[in-house]
């Protein structure tokens, strides 16, 4: 009873208290001192407090604040200035400009940071730059936008692209980056839409990403969505439609050419061989699948707030087909973010972000499909059955046309990606943060093939109809306790944190004969015949347990420190080895704050940077030290006719693992020359992976079912980086900036844990050939084959030669050790699929009410292995450039050879190692914004239009449809018919209301 | 009173920091133990009586996989031999070829499929053989368990040291961590002796054990399979008495030579009074990956059927004497109607095809051409043929005779009355050859256990050099892994 009385007391009085100070709406303009011009977004905080408002388009605010206080006002590259209220209720600014601090504010792990403290590289994207493309992937929008970030994108819609920081960090598993959208973790970005995004921060090297310990050894990506703010509400529109159409397509022989390859070949095959005819009709097998595609999306977003409750809301929708026929992806994306201001010390809030998609599907292989199928074969026979290969003595290749039409398959998913948070600020520099981030996804497919019979290779005698279900659910819980406070010349921020995340998927499959199929109404397994009935279902579950504390200390604005410590546990290991420490360390010197620099005018900023940090590879396969029972249908034995399952033991798993490590050394400086104008910054970085988990493959007299894992290597990418902006406003009607991004990066494995030994990879379908190795001395995954030392003229050149088994027109590989015999021993690195240069050129222009955008990327000092070319079983089609450079005789070529692609020519040679280099417009963009008058009848505040076009242009010299080919560090740079990126031509508007 | 409500606040923040901090660290071991989802626990199998049946029904299954019976082992045994060429058409898989012309080289791929395909079966019997011993079970269920097991890994190595001569003698399961030392992984070569020690042990005990057809279930492997082998490896071992007393052995169990040698090879004819051992093969509604024996899609009608592979050569045809049935059940001829009312499409690539692996259209194609056609590995006419042949060598001339007529006069050929110890090798050579054509890979052995394979395969135009092609080259891939532990055949 007394203890309620004593709650009831202290309620009255916080009631009392809060009645003790008078409280007044403030209200008033923020403008530059200089121009005078309103500035948009400046903040306005009570100080002491966290209430706070932003300003609007107009620079106004209104804040409610006690008479007595006083305001801060902040904003970017301005000197912050503080006013006492003294019971006014309306006050205007004037804020000048702060060149010497460049007052970025970064996003870094559990916390901003002005960029000028920042003592690691952390490259920062804000939404302007990620809007301005057609990209519907937010991570293909950052391709040449960040020096050291290599991102290989798709053509698929709705597919992710590969993004590699500072090179591959790990062999096997993924090497995708850690994704944090607002605090969550989540696997890749396609469930969001770039239009909601406020900024992407890349925390490129260990110390900037070590706060995120075991998940970070390939990069963290941070994002950071738009969140509402004090002040008037908006409402923004932004859509484009377009079309998109393929670039670089692949020229493949016509019929008459095709024929004579194929007889070429038989002729020496055979010289007696029956030839096939040279006069058939031709049917070019690309333009039958491929079209003009169309593209169309709409963002509308509304945002706004009081001091007590900010949000913003948003909806989108895309809808893209892709460039081969039958092929589409739509999208439906939705966000609701609301922060509200409980009191003066407590504020909670929330963001979640829905997603939903639905496409049509093709077939997987339909790029390859197409490559292969032979030019002779019809679309169509002029019965109007589908072109049969059995009519035509070649080969039995599917007639690509009868493939996309008999492939009927649907997928649809849907996503929550959601976090909630509370934060109280207490006593005098602490903050106790606790968030709740979900994530909940479930995904669908279902495949119907009808019963059919469409070429003799393509035919169903019952119908199938397959269902997949997976779900998967995330909750991560993160309590973070915040110190920061000045002393004096001392700046000091310290982090202390817990993490508990649990990750779990699973999937259910069916399938089912004898559906029958007259709408989609009646794609249920239970409909089928029974006896059919298949299931299979898999499931995999994951948790983490983490601790983390950061230490940021700064003295006179000049001496830098950054340290950071986490101790993480994941399931992922065994309970032995499942314990690590990860920590970090950053120093910077701002060189440019010194007294004795204060009387040189060449730097208006200079600083430089040294980190050191090691990250945890969590992203192995779950489990790997587990041994798991393989229940394999087709072990199943058939007794008496009738089936029985088999299961059996097929695999070993490590005696012990432990982490995978990577530790890293960056060493940096930033710049500002001419007043700021000019801005250079420079890394030099060495990151080494150590106990790397490669797969190895075991001797086949063990009998195994996969690759034994274990910690087998170290590697190491080292590179450099550079950045440079230059922009500048020549008047008030022009201005440009210009940003040119450079990296370099190598790799190499500097250990094997057993001498002498190499992983070998990259298998190719034909002949077992696997073309990728990982050695001591060489990069990951390097390609490795016979040296090409021309081709066989004649007889007189293979008699004598180490192949006397070759014909003319055969390669003649290099006999590396002289000894008369060409075999593995003459073996040797023929490429490098680690790209070696990736750098990018980004400019914009503003003449009055025009704006142009230049985008410029490229990839450079590269090797891709022509797997299309080298991938054949007989009598698949030839590409053009072949045809035209093919040995036809003696004296004809010396580097490519007979239309006889088979036996030895076909095993892995540098003949099918091209240069992966391109230079690609990434981006052009033409905006025009409306006269005010026009806007302003239309009740607008903002309408501009524009036209864009993305990868208008690529420029490369290989022989396959696209120089992007993507795939797992130890196998990666093997093109098996990649689906090209294509080129996007758009018409777009942004309102503002 | 401000100052009392503040520290309230304040020190109700501190626990609660303090508590969700050092709270996570008190529960979180259990936390991380994470089972694997959906798998099963491979350190709990092999611990009842299920996952024995589990394992050996696993081996039974394996046995249809592509790298043990398909393309590889086709063209390991027959592609290579005088009764087929390559078949389908010029330029589809041309490393098929390879075998045709003995132009092969260590890097083929399909020899290392076979390799590995034959070793991972045999890894499915030492697993059995190795943790099912340890299972509280019926005994009389775990013995004939572990038998079938020893015949399994006896008839894998028997593929293997056929073909490749003396391999790595592997008869344990891998440890965890045995990866991390390499001496006692990495095996060299066994002899070939030694693998045929292993191999003759190994069917030795299991025909001890596996009981008689009928008393088993149809498919699985019975006491005749067992001796019926074992008679197979002593006559290549040249053990003629062992043969004789063997094949006496199965022919006591009741096996017998049906009427009709077509109706052997037909689906009504799986598991008739001849047949001794098949692999089972049968397409399963829905579940087409458990209906994976591609042993006769690849063989079947190109364009028609299947894929047109291994295409019976001309010299098999003038093999057949006049009047002998066999031929028109062994091949089939483009143009021609099968007696199930098929006609063969007179335009198909290849003049033949292996009518051993027809089956007729009538039957579902569901998962594919000819997923119902077991592959027949011993019958009782071979080893009526293996007694022939080791009576023969004896000098017990009436018995070769007995059983060789007897399986010509099935054929529909008259007896032979009388031969030289020559002349009757030959003949029994002979019929070998067009009894067992195109069925279960022994031709190309047999021309090397009889030590005339270079004659023959060289008058075939064959690239057949002798010294070197009596053995395929050990997959260069198991080399490189092995650091050179493995080593080369001769002249490879």
């Amino acid at each position: 009873m007394k203890r309620k009385f004593l709650l009831l007391v202290m309620c009255l009085l916080t009631f009392h208290l809060s009645f003790a100070q008078s409280t007044i709406t403030v209200q008033g303009r923020v403008t530059d001192a200089e121009t005078g011009q309103p500035l948009i977004g400046a903040g306005v905080v009570v100080q002491g407090t966290t209430t706070g408002a932003q300003t609007d388009a107009d620079g106004n605010y209104t804040l409610s604040a006690p008479s007595d206080g006083t305001l801060t006002f902040n904003y970017l590259g301005y000197k912050a200035t503080s006013v006492p209220i003294n019971n006014r209720t309306s006050i205007n600014v004037q804020m000048e400009t702060d060149a010497a601090t460049l007052q970025e504010v970064v996003v870094t792990g559990y916390g901003v940071q002005e960029k000028r403290d920042v003592t690691g590289s952390i490259a920062s994207v804000k939404s302007e730059e990620l809007v301005r493309q057609a990209s519907q992937n937010p991570v293909s929008s950052l391709q040449g936008k960040v020096a050291g970030v290599t991102i290989t994108n798709s053509g698929a819609p709705g597919a992710s692209p590969q993004i590699r920081i500072r090179g591959a960090g790990s062999a096997l598993g993924s090497t995708d980056p850690l994704y944090v959208v607002d605090g969550t973790f989540v696997n890749d970005l396609s469930f969001l839409n770039p239009a909601d995004i406020e900024s992407i921060e890349i925390l490129k090297d260990a110390s900037s990403a070590a706060i995120y310990g075991v998940r970070a050894a390939n990069g963290v990506v941070l994002v950071t969505t738009k969140r509402g703010k004090a002040g008037e509400s908006t409402v923004n529109y932004n859509g484009f439609v377009g079309v998109q159409r393929v670039t670089n397509q692949l020229d493949m022989t016509n019929a008459q050419e095709y024929a004579t390859l194929v007889n070429e070949k038989l002729r020496i095959e055979n010289p007696t061989a029956n030839l096939i005819p040279t006069n058939l009709p031709s049917t070019d097998w690309y333009d039958q699948v491929l079209r003009t595609a169309t593209i169309h999306n709409h963002q509308v977003s509304a945002s706004g707030g009081s001091e007590k409750v900010t949000y913003m809301a948003s909806a989108g929708y895309l809808n893209q087909e892709g460039i081969v026929k039958g092929d589409e992806y739509r999208r439906i994306t939705a966000r609701l973010q609301t922060d509200f201001q409980v009191s003066e010390n407590i504020k909670v809030g929330y963001n979640g972000i829905f997603y939903d998609y639905q496409s049509d599907n093709i077939p997987s292989d339909i790029f390859y499909q197409a490559f292969v199928a032979p030019p002779i074969i019809p679309v169509f026979e002029p019965n109007g059955r589908y072109g049969d290969p059995a009519n035509y003595p070649v080969g039995n290749f599917a007639n690509p046309q009868a493939s996309l039409d008999w492939f009927n398959q649907k997928s649809n998913g849907q996503r929550l990606t959601a976090n909630a948070f509370g934060e109280v600020s207490f006593l005098d520099g602490f903050t106790f943060r606790t968030s709740l981030g979900l994530n909940y996804g479930i995904d669908e497919y279902r495949n119907y093939r009808s019963q059919d019979s469409l070429t003799s290779v393509q035919y169903a005698s019952r119908s199938l109809l397959t269902q997949q279900r997976s779900k998967s659910n995330m909750w991560l819980w993160e309590n973070t306790l915040t110190y920061d406070k000045t002393f004096g010349d001392h700046d000091l921020t310290v982090l202390l944190g817990t993490s508990a995340q649990e990750d779990k998927s699973n999937f259910f499959r069916g399938s089912v004969n004898d559906v029958e199929f007259n709408s989609e109404a009646d794609l249920y397994l239970d409909l089928g015949d029974p006896e059919t009935a298949l299931i299979d279902a898999g499931g995999a579950r994951g948790t983490f347990v983490s601790y983390f504390g950061r230490v940021n200390y700064s003295f006179l604005d000049r001496y830098l420190l950054t340290a950071t410590l986490r101790y993480d546990a994941s399931s992922n290991y065994p309970r032995n080895d499942r314990w690590e420490y990860f920590p970090s360390i950053g120093l910077g010197w701002r060189v440019s704050e010194e007294n004795f620099m204060q009387n040189q005018a060449i730097f208006d900023n200079l600083k430089i940077r040294a980190s050191w940090g090691r990250l945890g590879n969590n992203n192995i396969p779950a489990n790997i030290y587990r041994l798991p029972v393989d229940r394999d249908p087709r072990l199943a034995a058939i007794y008496n006719g009738v089936l029985f399952p088999g299961a059996n033991l097929r695999e070993v798993v490590p005696a012990t693992l432990f982490w995978e490590i990577v530790e890293e050394v960056d060493l940096g400086v930033e710049m500002g020359f001419l007043n700021n104008r000019l801005t250079v910054e420079a890394d030099w970085y060495n990151k080494q992976t150590k106990d790397a988990i490669f797969g190895l493959t075991p001797l086949g007299f063990l009998g195994l079912g996969g690759q034994i894992r274990g910690n087998f290597a170290d590697f190491r990418n080292r590179g450099l980086e550079l950045i440079a902006n230059w922009s500048d406003d020549l008047s008030t009607d022009f201005s440009y900036n210009i940003g040119v991004n450079f990296s370099r990066n190598r790799n190499e494995v500097t250990s094997i844990a057993t001498e002498n030994a190499a992983f070998y990879n990259g298998n190719l379908p034909v002949g077992g050939y696997q073309v990728s190795i990982t050695r001591v001395g060489d990069p990951i995954g390097s390609f490795f084959g016979y040296e090409v030392d021309g081709i066989f003229q004649n007889e007189q050149e293979v008699e004598g030669s180490a192949q006397p088994n070759a014909v003319p027109g055969d390669f003649r590989f290099r006999d590396r050790d002289g000894n008369g015999i060409i075999d593995e021993r003459d073996k040797t690195i023929i490429g490098n699929p680690n790209p070696g240069f990736t750098y990018g050129i980004n400019t914009g222009f503003r003449f009055k009410s025009f704006d142009l955008q230049l985008d410029i990327q490229g990839v450079a000092d590269v090797d891709i292995y022509n797997g299309n070319r080298n991938v054949r079983f007989g009598n698949e089609n030839y590409d053009k450039d072949f045809y035209d450079n093919r040995w036809t005789g003696p004296g004809s070529t010396n580097s490519y050879p007979s239309a006889k692609l088979t036996g030895r020519n076909l095993d892995p040679s540098d003949y099918y190692v091209e240069s992966g280099s391109y230079v690609r417009i990434r981006n052009l963009q033409l905006g025009y914004n409306l006269p005010s008058g026009v806007v302003n009848t239309l009740k607008m505040r903002n309408l501009r239009v524009y036209v864009n076009a993305q990868n208008p242009v690529t420029w490369f010299k290989y022989n396959g449809f696209s120089p992007e080919v993507s795939g797992a560090p130890i196998s990666q740079g093997i093109d098996r018919n990649v689906y090209p990126l294509s080129a996007t031509y758009n018409f777009g508007v942004n309102a503002t209301f | 009173m401000k100052n009392i409500f503040y520290s309230v606040k304040r020190n109700s923040f501190i626990l609660i920091s303090a508590l969700t901090i050092g709270g996570l660290a008190s529960c979180s071991e259990d936390f991380l133990d994470v089972e694997p989802e959906g798998v099963g626990v491979g350190e709990d199998f092999f611990t009842t009586a299920e996952h024995a049946r589990l394992a050996i029904n696993s081996v039974y299954g394996n046995t249809r996989e592509w790298n043990v019976i398909a393309f590889a082992h086709l063209a390991i045994t027959t592609i290579t031999s005088d009764n087929a060429a390559k078949g389908s058409v010029p330029g589809d898989a041309g490393f098929m070829d390879e075998y045709d012309n003995f132009t092969l080289t260590a890097t083929e791929g399909q020899l290392n499929g076979y390799w590995n395909g034959q070793y991972q079966a045999i890894n499915l019997t030492n697993q059995i053989l190795t943790n099912v011993p340890l299972i509280d079970m019926d005994a009389a269920e775990k013995e004939r368990i572990l038998a079938e097991a020893k015949f399994f890994r006896a008839y894998h190595y028997f593929s293997l040291v056929r073909a490749f001569g003396g391999v790595p003698l592997r008869l344990s399961v891998p440890l965890p961590g045995e990866q991390e030392d390499p001496a006692t992984l990495n095996i060299p070569r066994s002899s070939p002796e030694e693998v045929y020690a292993q191999i003759i042990k190994d069917l030795t005990e299991a025909a001890a054990v596996l009981p008689n057809r009928g008393a088993t279930a149809r498919g699985r492997a019975t006491q005749g399979a067992a001796l019926g082998m074992l008679a197979k490896v002593q006559l290549y071992q040249r053990n003629w008495q062992e043969v004789v007393n063997l094949a006496n052995q199965v022919e006591g169990l009741g096996y017998n030579l049906v009427e009709d040698y077509y109706s052997i090879f037909r689906i009504a004819g799986e598991h008739n009074n001849e047949s001794i051992f098949e692999i089972e093969a049968q397409t399963v509604p829905g579940n087409c990956p458990a209906s994976n024996s591609q042993w006769a899609e690849v063989q079947g009608v190109r364009g028609q059927f299947g894929w047109g592979f291994v295409e019976p050569t001309e010299d098999l045809v003038n093999a057949y004497e006049e009047g002998d049935e066999r031929l028109d059940a062994t091949i089939l001829f483009r143009g021609e109607t099968t007696p199930e009312g098929d006609l063969i499409n007179p335009n198909a690539p290849n003049p033949r095809y292996n009518q051993k692996a027809y089956v007729p259209s009538f039957v579902t194609n569901e998962c594919g051409y000819a997923k119902d056609q077991n592959v027949r590995i011993l019958r009782f006419a071979e080893v009526l043929l293996m007694r022939a042949e080791a009576s023969n060598e004896l000098g017990d001339t009436q018995q070769a005779l007995a059983d060789l007529n007897r399986v010509r006069e099935r054929a529909g050929l008259d007896p032979i009355e009388s031969a030289t110890q020559e002349e009757l090798r030959n003949l029994i050579w002979h019929e070998r050859r067009v009894e067992l054509a195109l069925e279960n890979g022994d031709r190309f052995f047999d021309l090397v256990r009889q030590g005339r394979a270079a004659e023959v395969l060289q008058a075939q135009g064959k690239q057949f050099q002798a010294g070197k092609n009596e053995l395929m080259p050990i997959p260069q891939q198991q080399i490189i892994l092995s650091n050179g532990t493995l080593t080369q055949n001769p002249g490879y």
